[in-house]
């Protein structure tokens, strides 16, 4: 029976195979999302779009998939590769799961899309949704605090802080015992505003990992900031303008709180101003002052004397308009490629004096102004299409708070995930990586990793045979369990845990009840009384009568079914359940049979068995179980003989046993069938002894 | 598997005094708050004493005083060491509590039960969590995971879950509140079912609230009517806790321009104002969904406060000009700042004093409170002041003399040395800053430096110079060199030297204690914003978890008894409930019956689930064995304790046909008959209720349910019987 289910189709939920899918983010950067499947349970992680294409274009491929199959949705973080096409899978899709992110996130990622809304009405008119479909996407989008567990329909999912940005968590996912971890964008390097990423403690039995930057090695954080600050010092000391081009969120803040601190330390450059030109990052530095918690120790001791986020050196300008372009100055503006908008407006104006200085600090895209530069071309074509001559210094400090290969390696050492899925990187990077791993472990007999690095759409299928444990509790566990010890009771299955326990005790530890349900039932009946016990006896192997305080005759048939007389109405009553119905049938057919048979002739019931009759039908019952042939026509005395396919049985028709060496189960066949002839043959008081 | 579990009150048992209870899980003993009356009373601490030394762990529920004002002196002075376990606001907000609690003491008296430094110490002990956070004990509490749970009242507020094994659970709900509030979410306790114990407090279980809205109104309307009568208000609230709930409220009234109170000030006076504010800002994940969503759309800090001010000592208080209504603690009125204003402020009839919440035995809120038309009342006020003339002359020599006697010769020390004594409140000590200076009380923060720069002088408005027919108009003001403007400078001058002179800390002080007996003639009003769960919704809750065995702490007899009762009548007939006695030992050991068994895969896949609920059963026979046959020894791990567990825990295998035994059917799941009427809509059948009983198809078959549950069908033989049945039968999962 068993095999011939896994033949079939093995249902979801008990199938060992868990599937790992990139709809984005497979061997790419952007647009990060990867189905994992596991148990019948299906979970979207991430769902954003690629910042490179627009429209439908720019979503990942969720035509492979049924949203409204999707039991749960986690956002990482609030960047458009992560989150950009949620407003569209929460309102334009059949999803109806439920979604988490975390406070921050959530806060941020509603200013985030308005300003992408916004920004590409321009370019695009076939917008994926509108301002008023990221409003209502809010209301289906829950939050959770780092730690704290939640359970969905059995999936037990909780956050790690990851580094990357304000809010970034990486989920641990833990379905039926297996722990998938996804890591989203993450960085291990503790930052001014930032913590490291966390090391889980308990260990994931499979790891999903960004790969952006590879096998690179970042840059030490100290001489990072050095370079930077002593670049911008350097700058405005020979009196030029600072342009730093950056993305509104995220590391913006972090070069914020470097800058506010320098500035500090530095009285003689208090003269000289910083601008933070984004309208989008004013109105989500209060997230910042807020969101402390999500924060490292340090600023998490600082709130307690000052809010390192209501700066000290940084005015905030709301356009071009307002700024008076008069001698050295800092200028950190969005867009961080340079693609248009304030930074680009600026670096035109200030590419051709020699004492002006830009300073890019982010990831750049192949094609935007920004990598352009960073070749150091003679001249910049503008937006207006002349031609400019750059004579500007152009510098490039990379903050981007990704892991690089030490960390990841690190990461991976220390928690010794079985399996390995990488996501979120260039294809080549992404080998790269992954060859570089497998090497790290070649040699060490103890770690077996194995890393994959699918692309989209392909899946990644891994066998998880998970051990399914129940727990006997109650009446049924009272005594210590022993060797070949029957256990019946009822199994209670959910959130992929077994429990086993008595039906007396399902409301102790359950939040189930039993109910049982009475059944009544009138029947006309105009014979007489005798008639109706005669039937009755014959149905049921024992009559009790009971008078009943009425003065109601009522018999008790099987001693479950009631039958109760009451003139010409006669009442069944019994406890419902599939055998009791089935003899409730049975004394209702007889009493229908009564009924019909009324006056004709009283029934007489034998009292013993007729054997003569009973081998009789024994031999008619065989026949037609087994052809005539296999039945000897006449015999005498109790032995009795079948012979089937050259098998032998001897049947005792004193003791009713039937003996057959060479085949048991022909031997329970015969057994079975002569038993249940018996059985049905004899009166009431002969049982079977 | 049954776990030893023992309870043993120290404090709040059968009485209103604060919470503190040991709970003894086999081997781990947990403190279970760690609170302190009013009056620091020895009482308790001598019983803490005796057992400091067995506590591995200290959950603590709520950051006032009731909660943890004991924490700092028993890690200060009886060398408590085991971690504290609390939420992240309860942490920060424990700290201010403890940080005001010992300010106002020092303002009044030498207080020395514990320092500052204890309260530091005591607070780096504490594990921060997050709700729903669960943390695995470890050495002796190995298999004890304990869960922090929202459970309203205070911001962080904690109802903790301890489960051994994962399988006895065990609830500390002390205090919760099930009601939304303006700023916290209610409880989560109706999500908790049948857990093996609850211990929970008795405080409530009799008392009665007034309807929010109504109260609100009661307090809007004192409000007003005092402000217009030219009085001021002081309500009595909490350091960190309560306070932000009024608030906030307050605030929001403020913010209504149709409120009328524009004109009138409105002030949060206690020692750390300013951190209380910060923390509030900072914790907005942690509040009512409510305000997380307007934080979310609007972008604007709940508190972020426009109309408060926040104020840290008495004379910025008094200095604010005009009727003014002033949040200050403590609530029971017997130390801080609001001990002072009441002094101040109850003698004048015009002036309205406004109690949130009932405090302790002898308290002078607590009689206050008993007490409605009290018409004078003795105080013993007590005052730290500076030492002056003769008397600093007498305490000058005194030092010198100690210094030369101990040979100490550095003048610069016997000042330091001499203000550790007496003085132990230094700014900047501490990493907590208090911050008085007027420009953090402005509303509104700027995040950045604002962009206009400006000019390094003296703000200078040149007005415009108004003419008429008749030349420029005279401003009368402007002639008059009038004594009350001098006056007014006088006075200013009088009050500076007073206060803020504060810098000069190093000045040695005294405390004075002076007994006075003070008219009330100011009216005082009691107005409920305690943010407890009131009795009825108590008993509601207590009845839907239905526990096993329920600890009854900390209230009167009477509310002890009647819960007690409750919780014996609710669930199983073998439920017990307790009421806790001060230092005796109940023993709530709960029988468990538990072992694992392996299920084997033929086995699964042979049976039939059918659905109830969010669960699916499905009846088992099955037999149980302990080999381990070649094909699962195949799938072993390599990895140890994975494989000793196998060898532990015994196989489920199937039974041959002919071994299984018959079972009586069970019927699993509740009806209910408007739901099944739903159903028989759904299938075209005709119904309805005559009552109680479902009468279908124009009245051939009967339905009825009674109280145990029992479903009865009734009915002539006909079609509609069986399809009815059938239809029922659907509704649950038979096995």
């Amino acid at each position: 029976m068993a095999k011939r289910k896994n033949d079939v189709q093995v249902p979801a939920e008990e199938s060992d195979l868990l599937v790992i899918r990139p709809l984005g983010a497979g061997q790419e950067v952007g647009r990060s999302c990867i189905m994992l499947e596991f148990k019948g349970k299906k979970i979207m992680l991430d769902c954003g779009i690629h910042p490179g294409l627009s429209g439908m274009d720019a979503l990942p491929f969720v035509d492979l998939i049924e949203a409204d199959q999707i039991d749960l949705l986690l956002i990482s973080h609030f960047h458009l590769d992560h989150c950009g096409a949620l407003p569209w899978f929460l309102q334009k899709t059949t999803f109806k799961g439920r979604c988490f992110m975390t406070h921050a996130t959530k806060a941020i990622y509603r200013w985030l899309l308005s300003d992408y809304i916004k920004v590409s009405n321009i370019s695009t008119d076939q917008m994926l949704y509108t301002e008023a479909d990221l409003e209502a996407s809010m209301e289906k989008i829950e939050v959770i605090n780092f730690h704290e567990e939640k359970d969905v329909g059995g999936v037990r999912f909780w956050a790690y802080n990851a580094g990357h940005v304000l809010g970034a968590a990486m989920f641990m996912i833990e379905i039926a015992g297996v722990k998938v971890l996804y890591t989203g964008d993450f960085s291990r390097q503790e930052d001014r505003h930032l913590m490291a990423a966390e090391i889980p403690t308990v260990r994931p039995d499979i790891l999903i990992t960004e790969s952006t930057y590879g096998t690179h090695i970042h840059e030490k954080r100290e001489d990072r900031e050095s370079r930077f600050t002593g670049l911008i010092h350097e700058i405005v000391n020979r009196g030029g303008r600072c342009l730093i081009p950056v993305f509104a969120l995220g590391r913006a803040q972090e070069l914020l709180l470097i800058l506010d601190e320098y500035w500090s330390l530095h009285p003689e450059l208090h003269e000289i101003p910083i601008y933070y030109a984004s309208s989008l990052a004013q109105k989500c530095m209060a997230v910042y002052q807020t969101y402390i918690n999500a924060m490292n120790d340090k600023i998490r001791r600082q709130i307690a004397i000052n809010n390192p986020f209501i700066f000290k050196h940084i005015s905030s300008l709301k356009g071009i308009d307002q700024f008076e372009d008069v001698g050295p100055c800092v200028i950190m503006a969005s867009p961080g490629m340079m693609q248009s908008g304030l930074s680009r407006e600026l670096f035109e104006a200030w590419c051709t004096d020699p004492k002006n200085g830009c300073i890019i600090a982010g990831y750049c895209v192949e094609g935007t102004l920004a990598k352009h530069v960073l070749s150091e071309p003679e001249d910049i074509t503008s937006m207006a299409g002349q031609k400019l001559p750059m004579k500007l210094s152009v510098d490039y400090i990379s903050f981007s708070a990704h892991t690089d290969y030490q960390q990841t390696s690190e990461f991976i050492r220390l928690l010794k995930p079985p399996h390995v899925v990488l996501v979120h990187g260039e294809a080549n990077e992404m080998n790269r990586l992954k060859a570089a791993l497998i090497r790290e472990y070649e040699h060490d007999p103890d770690t077996q990793i194995r890393i994959y690095n699918p692309r989209n759409t392909a899946a990644v299928e891994l066998h998880f045979k998970g051990e399914k444990t129940a727990k006997v509790m109650g009446s049924l566990a009272f005594e210590k369990p022993v060797e070949g010890q029957i256990i019946s009771g009822v199994l209670v299955k959910r959130n992929f845990k077994y429990q086993i326990v008595a039906p007396s005790d399902i409301s102790k530890y359950t939040d189930m009840t039993v109910s049982s349900v009475t059944q009544r039932m009138g029947i006309h009946y105009s014979g007489n009384l005798q008639t109706l016990q005669a039937v009755l006896s014959h149905v049921s192997p024992d009559v009790e009568v009971i008078e009943s305080d009425k003065g109601l005759k009522t018999f008790r048939l099987f001693s479950a079914i009631d039958v109760i007389v009451d003139k010409t109405l006669v009442t069944l009553e019994w406890a419902a359940d599939s055998v009791n119905d089935m003899f409730a049938d049975a004394v209702l057919s007889a009493i229908l049979k009564c009924e019909s048979l009324q006056g004709s002739r009283t029934i007489v019931l034998p009292t013993t068995v007729d054997h003569a009759r009973f081998k009789e039908c024994l031999i008619e019952m065989l026949q037609d179980m087994f052809g005539d042939d296999a039945v000897p026509k006449m015999f005498k005395g109790d032995k009795f003989i079948v012979t089937v396919d050259g098998k032998r049985a001897n049947i005792d028709l004193t003791a009713l046993e039937v003996e057959c060496p060479e085949d048991v189960g022909f031997q329970q066949v015969v057994q079975t069938a002569v038993l249940k002839l018996y059985q049905s043959l004899a009166p009431k008081a002969e049982k079977v002894k | 598997m049954t776990s030893i579990i023992k309870f043993c009150a120290l404090s709040g048992a059968l009485d209103d005094s604060p919470h503190s209870y040991l709970l003894k899980v086999d081997d781990f003993t947990f403190l279970l708050d760690c609170g302190w009356d009013e009056k620091c009373s020895e009482g308790f601490i001598h019983e803490l004493k005796k057992h400091v030394n067995k506590i591995d762990a200290v959950l603590l529920s709520y950051p006032d005083q009731l909660h943890l004002g004991a924490l700092p002196y028993a890690v200060g002075k009886l060398g408590l060491t085991c971690p504290v376990y609390a939420t992240v606001p309860v942490y920060k907000m424990g700290q201010m509590f403890m940080y005001d609690w010992y300010q106002s003491k020092d303002n009044m008296e030498d207080f020395d039960l514990f320092t500052l430094d204890d309260v530091d110490n005591s607070f780096d002990k504490v594990v921060q969590l997050k709700y729903s956070q669960s943390v695995p004990l470890k050495g002796k509490g190995q298999g004890l995971i304990i869960t922090p749970l929202p459970a309203g009242h205070m911001l962080g507020g904690t109802v903790w879950k301890i489960v051994k094994d994962g399988e006895e659970d065990i609830i500390y709900a002390v205090d919760y509140n099930h009601k939304k509030e303006r700023h916290l979410n209610g409880c989560e306790l109706e999500k908790i079912q049948r857990p093996s114990l609850l211990i929970t407090d008795a405080y409530n279980t009799l008392y009665a609230q007034p309807r929010r809205r109504s109260r609100d109104e009661k307090l809007m309307t004192n409000i007003l009517q005092t402000l217009r009568g030219g009085g001021n208000v002081l309500v009595a609230v909490d350091t960190a806790g309560r306070v932000l709930e009024l608030a906030h409220m307050l605030e929001q009234l403020w913010r209504n321009q149709e409120s009328g109170l524009r004109a009138y000030s409105l002030a949060l006076l206690n020692n750390v104002a300013y951190n209380v504010n910060e923390f509030a800002k900072s914790q907005i994940e942690w509040m009512s969904d409510k305000l997380m969503k307007s934080f979310e759309g609007a972008r604007n800090n709940p508190f972020g406060f426009k109309y408060l001010q926040l104020c840290h000592t008495l004379p910025e208080v008094l200095r604010i000009a005009g009727s003014k209504v002033v949040l200050s603690s403590c609530p029971d009125l017997e130390c801080g700042f609001a001990r002072d204003l009441f002094a101040l402020w109850c003698s004048d009839a015009r002036n309205s004093i406004i109690l949130t919440s009932r405090s302790g035995q002898g308290t002078l809120g607590q009689r206050l409170h008993d007490q409605r038309n009290l018409k004078s009342v003795t105080l013993e006020l007590k005052q730290r002041v500076k030492l002056e003339g003769a008397e600093l002359e007498e305490f000058r020599r005194k030092e010198r003399e100690k210094n030369i006697l101990s040979g100490i010769k550095i003048k610069d020390q016997t000042a330091a040395e001499s203000s550790e004594s007496e003085d132990e409140v230094k700014k900047g000590r501490h990493d907590i800053v208090v911050r008085s200076d007027d420009k953090t009380t402005g509303a509104v923060q700027h995040f950045f430096k604002s962009s206009k720069k400006h000019p390094t002088m003296f703000p200078y408005f040149e007005d415009k110079i108004k003419f008429d027919e008749y030349g420029e108009i005279i401003r009368p003001e402007d002639y008059v060199i009038a004594e009350s403007e001098d006056h007014e400078m006088a006075d200013y001058s009088v009050e500076k030297p007073k206060w803020e002179e504060e810098p000069e800390a190093e000045c040695p002080t005294k405390c004075i204690s002076t007994t006075t007996t003070l008219a009330i003639n100011a009216s005082i009003m009691h107005i409920d914003f305690e943010g407890r769960s009131d009795g009825e919704s108590i008993i509601k809750l207590i009845e839907s978890m239905k526990p096993k065995r329920t600890i009854v702490v900390r209230g009167s007899s009477e509310s002890c008894q009647a819960l007690q009762n409750l919780c014996l009548s609710t669930g199983s007939s073998d439920n017990k409930a307790f009421i806790a006695r001060k230092g005796e030992t109940i023993d709530a050991t709960i029988e468990s019956h538990i072992y694992q068994v392996r299920l084997k895969d033929s086995l699964l896949s042979s049976l039939s689930f059918g659905k109830a609920k969010d669960a699916e059963v499905a009846w088992i026979d099955a037999r149980l064995t302990y080999q381990v046959n070649l094909t699962d020894l195949r799938d072993l791990d390599d990895k140890e304790n994975n494989s000793l567990r196998k060898e532990q825990a015994p196989l489920l295998e199937p039974l041959e046909p002919k071994d299984i035994p018959g079972h009586e059917t069970s019927y699993i799941n509740e009806l209910k008959l408007s739901d099944f009427k739903q159903v028989l809509v759904r299938n075209g059948i005709s119904s309805e209720f005559i009552g109680g009983v479902l009468w279908c198809c124009n009245g051939n078959v009967a339905l009825r349910r009674n109280e145990s549950g029992r479903v009865t069908l009734e009915g002539c033989i006909s079609d509609d019987y069986y399809r009815v049945r059938e239809l029922l039968y659907e509704q649950y999962a038979i096995i």
